[in-house]
């Protein structure tokens, strides 16, 4: 069972109650999680698990100590507070210790539905049945995962804070391929009201891409004009707010640090097209009400038009540079507050691109560009003449994200969608993108 | 509210531990004390006595604990000391020839026979729609009491030896003059695990792992510039004596010195190189090229909504050449100080030894008892693992490992037969499609080779090369003395996402004629050549 904002405020108090040290933090969590996975067209593995969790920070003459356990019972939590009380005796001073927040006011944020938290086993069974039926019909070999979680928990200091925030997901990828094994589609869709989660067109774009991708025809890799389409966009940049990090950037070590101990602050990174930002209170991709460190969650604009508008300052490095901490990213957007475009019109205005459905094994090659390498995986397709002119064989690229959206190269936005990074990640809200260049190095023969 | 005999044995520890010793040792004994009073057999009776009684042909159980302690350190700086532990038990029954699992932290026996009914029920739910039945190969009975190799306990030390050794690590790198920043940390694992099943088998494993590393940067901040070199040495199934044993101070002003080396060092010219592979580079290629290729699984089809498949399948067995003659490839889990090294697996399976590639031919996959029965074998090689009692076991890596050469090579040896090359230590990006074909890999630090000899060194190097070409290129092997054993602690695969630790033993090897690109060209031109 989830714990309640009562039971989170009684076991943070009692944490604190027990510790002797200067100033601490205490946190609390609860959790479900539920899962079935199928595979070759058959239900692979299923389960269901519950976990819970406590830990407590303390800080003894400036010097800190953490510890956690799972068991919530008065002796285990004693336990864990001697713990970190121990730890905290023997470290050396903590210099990046700031005070706990006192009492703090929250907006909350709307991402808890019961029915997502109630999840039936006999509806999952029937909705996957469905499916496996769908890939059975069209003589495809589907794999896919439904999941759906929930969780509760909070976090109270000895300054006198509190905070608790309960939350559900469900998703749902699913694989196609054909039986010759030569082409396979994806498509993953997330969301926190399961009853906004549309499992039969999940798996039937998923098959469409796999029958639409046969015959795919190798070209020579190079630098094209591409398509992304917001599931390709996820899964380069589904996490990008959260890198803007103004530590990294003023230490010299970031994609965002500027010659002579400077960054890029103010600078027009970015095309005009380009707007990132957060927001804890989008109703489409509910954020958190807390951002880093307990602060209050706002809406925070990393990038305007193409201009880098903020970086992130954790407590102690906004206190060491005399600014005040940043109180996000907790999700990221991108869109453009010029017109947007479909699909349907980004292929149309191409004369020679390639359409890319996703990417996979991303990693970064070079942290001063922010430059990675990566793949094209489930779904890529030769636009010429202003049409899908027939799919195509995988490619490895190398690109910078910076300079993938940098000025000049964005040449047209979509409406921002709601999607997930295939390798993982949180959710995000992404708009197809067309590119005026992108680089692709190499062939992939793997499907 | 009743005061079990649980709680008075954690009380009791606490108090004692308050009176005598450092508390943490008595927070460690206390937590200790419950894992052990805990009637594990006794539970295990309950879980599969209801999960036969649900109608199941199989059914285990694990209760398992895990340790983590964490120290990590920026410059002269503390960032973090914390430890943790958490316990839970969780059961898998195959009912109708469809799997269900449940878990949950509630040690009792009420609690197993609620979650294992729990179990029952996913399973039952979903044989309505399971199109064919999953069937297991048989494995013997075993009874078994376990414990990985290790002198000292990392749980024993106490917390400040532990950040002594960090901070010297730091103070070393920062020592030579260029250097900025430094990171560095240990991460200590302990796995106390009990598996029952319906076979009668009963076993409890005690597995130590310790994971060191640091990382130290250089920058110009005239230019901007910045680049940094992490530690050669990775994670191994072994204790705290890894952190005396070697000396990481001195490998710390090492990788110092090359991270400013680095800054200065000239941009690779892309095009065709033979390289030498360090092993504290080369494990990590083996575990992408070889290691994930050769997983069952992957080549059912089992993993391709997400890791992906495999260009090998099951009928290539004894067909497909993966190598050169010299390539012979061992799957182990038997191998001392490999973070995959078990007696049993997460399903009574013991831990064995076989060739996956013999002479350059593939031979045999990764087994384990559902997938073994799938390509007609009639025993499972013991791959299945979960990486916590709340997850659900299934197919992961043993310890794969490439096997020196016979002869006594050294590794100026295999450099000596290069004209044209780059010797590259350490793990750097990697990225590989998902079955298997095309990789581009980095690494830490890269040296230039002509005319048989190290020159000097390069920056911005990476490799791109096709799997069966890439082993077909190798034509030298280090001997038994070159021999290392590098690991990972965290191997992501499945759904949901599960980490696994696994090592890679393996002596430099020479690959000739292969495609390096230039990873920084792109930062400049906005693109970034890659020869084929």
């Amino acid at each position: 069972m989830l714990l309640t904002e009562k039971e989170v405020r009684t076991l943070t108090e009692k944490i604190l109650s027990m510790v002797n040290a200067d100033d601490a933090t205490a946190g609390v969590g609860s959790n479900k999680q539920s899962h079935l996975r199928f595979a070759a067209n058959n239900v692979l593995t299923s389960g269901s698990r519950e976990g819970r969790s406590a830990n407590v920070t303390v800080w003894i003459g400036g010097k800190r100590g953490s510890a956690s356990t799972n068991d919530l019972d008065d002796a285990s939590l004693k336990a864990m507070v001697e713990q970190a009380e121990t730890i905290a005796r023997n470290a050396p001073p903590d210099r990046e210790y700031v005070p706990t927040l006192s009492k703090q006011t929250y907006k909350p944020v709307t991402s808890y539905v019961e029915a997502t938290a109630n999840l039936s086993l006999t509806d999952r069974a029937k909705q996957i049945g469905a499916i496996l039926s769908e890939l059975e019909k069209n003589n495809v070999i589907g794999a896919g995962f439904h999941s759906a979680s929930s969780q509760a928990g909070g976090s109270a200091t000895k300054n006198g804070n509190f905070e608790f925030e309960r939350s559900t997901g469900v998703g749902l990828s699913v694989t196609s391929r054909t039986p010759d094994g030569t082409s396979s589609g994806y498509f993953l869709r997330s969301h926190h009201d399961i009853g906004k989660l549309d499992t039969m067109r999940i798996a039937r774009e998923s098959i469409r891409k796999a029958l639409e991708g046969r015959n795919a025809r190798a070209i020579e890799p190079g630098i094209y004009t591409v398509i992304l389409e917001p599931q390709a966009v996820a899964d380069l940049i589904g996490n990008f707010g959260f890198g803007f990090n103004a530590r990294t950037a003023e230490e010299g070590r970031s994609v965002f640090s500027a010659p002579g101990g400077k960054t890029k602050l103010g600078e027009k990174v970015f095309d005009e097209k380009v707007t990132i930002y957060s927001d804890p209170w989008h109703t489409e991709l509910p954020g958190s009400q807390s951002a880093q460190g307990g602060i209050p969650a706002q809406r925070i604009v990393m990038v305007d038009k193409g201009v880098l508008k903020n970086l992130n300052y954790n407590r102690f490095w906004a206190k060491q540079k005399n600014t005040d901490p940043t109180p996000g990213p907790v999700n990221t957007i991108l869109e453009t507050s010029g017109p947007t475009s479909t699909l349907e019109e980004m292929i149309k205005s191409t004369e020679r691109g390639i359409l890319v459905s996703r990417f996979w094994y991303i990693r970064s090659t070079d942290a001063r560009t922010a430059s990675s390498t990566g793949l094209t995986r489930d779904g890529v397709w030769w636009v010429e003449n202003g049409k899908i002119a027939y799919p195509l064989k995988n490619f490895r690229f190398n690109q910078s994200t910076v300079k993938m959206l940098g000025p000049g190269n964005v040449l047209m936005v979509g409406k921002p969608e709601r999607v997930g990074s295939s390798e993982g990640g949180g959710g995000s809200l992404l708009p197809a993108l067309k590119l005026k260049e992108f680089n692709f190095t190499s062939q992939s023969e793997a499907v | 509210m009743t005061f079990s005999r649980r709680d008075f044995i954690k009380t009791a520890g606490i108090a004692l531990g308050a009176a005598s010793l450092p508390s943490w040792v008595y927070y460690a004994e206390a937590a200790d004390a419950v894992y052990a009073e805990v009637n594990k057999d006794a539970l295990a009776d309950a879980a599969i006595s209801t999960a036969k009684r649900l109608g199941a042909s199989y059914a285990d159980i694990r209760i398992n604990r895990y340790r983590l302690e964490a120290v990590s350190t920026r410059e002269r700086q503390v960032q973090n000391l914390s430890s943790g532990q958490n316990f839970g038990f969780g059961v898998r029954v195959l009912i109708n020839g469809t799997w269900g699992f449940a878990a949950s932290p509630i040690v009792t026996v009420d609690e197993v026979r609620r979650i294992t009914t729990e179990a029952a029920a996913i399973a039952k739910a979903n044989s309505a729609i399971t199109r064919r039945k999953i069937e297991l190969v048989p494995t013997p009975k075993a009874a078994a009491n376990w414990k990985s190799s290790f002198e000292r306990d990392p749980f024993d030390v106490p917390a400040e030896e532990k950040v002594a050794i960090l901070l010297k690590i730091n103070e070393a790198a920062l020592g030579v003059k260029g250097i900025n920043f430094v990171n560095s940390s240990i991460a200590s694992v302990n796995e106390q695990k009990y598996l029952a099943n319906s076979d009668g088998s009963r076993i409890e494993q005690y597995i130590i792992r310790t994971s060191p590393s640091f990382s130290a940067t250089a920058t110009d901040r005239s230019t901007g510039d910045f680049q940094a070199v992490n530690s050669l040495r990775e994670a191994q199934q072994i204790g705290f004596e890894y952190m005396t044993k070697h000396d990481w101070a001195a490998e710390a002003r090492t990788a110092a010195e090359h991270a400013v080396m680095k800054l200065k060092a000239p941009s690779v010219t892309p095009g065709k190189y033979d390289l030498v592979l360090h092993p504290s580079h080369l494990f990590l290629t083996i575990h992408e090229s070889v290691g994930h290729p050769t997983e069952l699984d992957r080549a059912l089809l089992w993993e391709a909504n997400y890791a992906g498949t495999s260009f090998l399948t099951p009928d290539k067995t004894g067909k497909l050449q993966y190598g050169s003659k010299m390539v012979n490839f061992v799957a182990d889990r038997t191998q001392s100080g490999g973070l995959a090294t078990v007696a049993y697996d997460d399903e009574g399976v013991p831990g064995q030894s076989w060739h996956l590639v013999k002479d350059g031919l593939f031979v045999d996959w990764q087994t384990t008892r559902d997938t073994a029965k799938l390509i007609g074998k009639n025993k499972s090689y013991g791959c299945l693992h979960a990486d916590s009692w709340s997850s659900v076991p299934f197919p992961r890596m043993p310890n794969v490992s490439l096997q020196p050469a016979q002869e006594n090579v050294s590794q100026d040896d295999l450099i000596a037969g290069v004209d044209k090359g780059i010797l590259i230590y350490g793990r750097g990006s990697y990225s590989i499609d998902q079955q298997r074909y095309n990789f581009q890999f980095g690494g830490q630090t890269f040296w230039e080779i002509k005319g048989g000899k190290v020159t000097g060194m390069l920056r911005d190097v990476a490799y791109q090369s096709r799997t069966t070409d890439f082993w077909g290129s190798l034509d030298g092997l280090g001997g038994q003395a070159t021999y290392e054993l590098p690991g990972s602690p965290n191997d992501g695969k499945g759904e949901p996402g599960q980490s696994n630790a696994v090592s890679h033993g393996c002596p430099p090897a020479r690959f000739r004629n292969i495609n390096v690109l230039n990873t920084a060209s792109g930062s400049t031109a906005g693109r970034m050549e890659d020869h084929d």
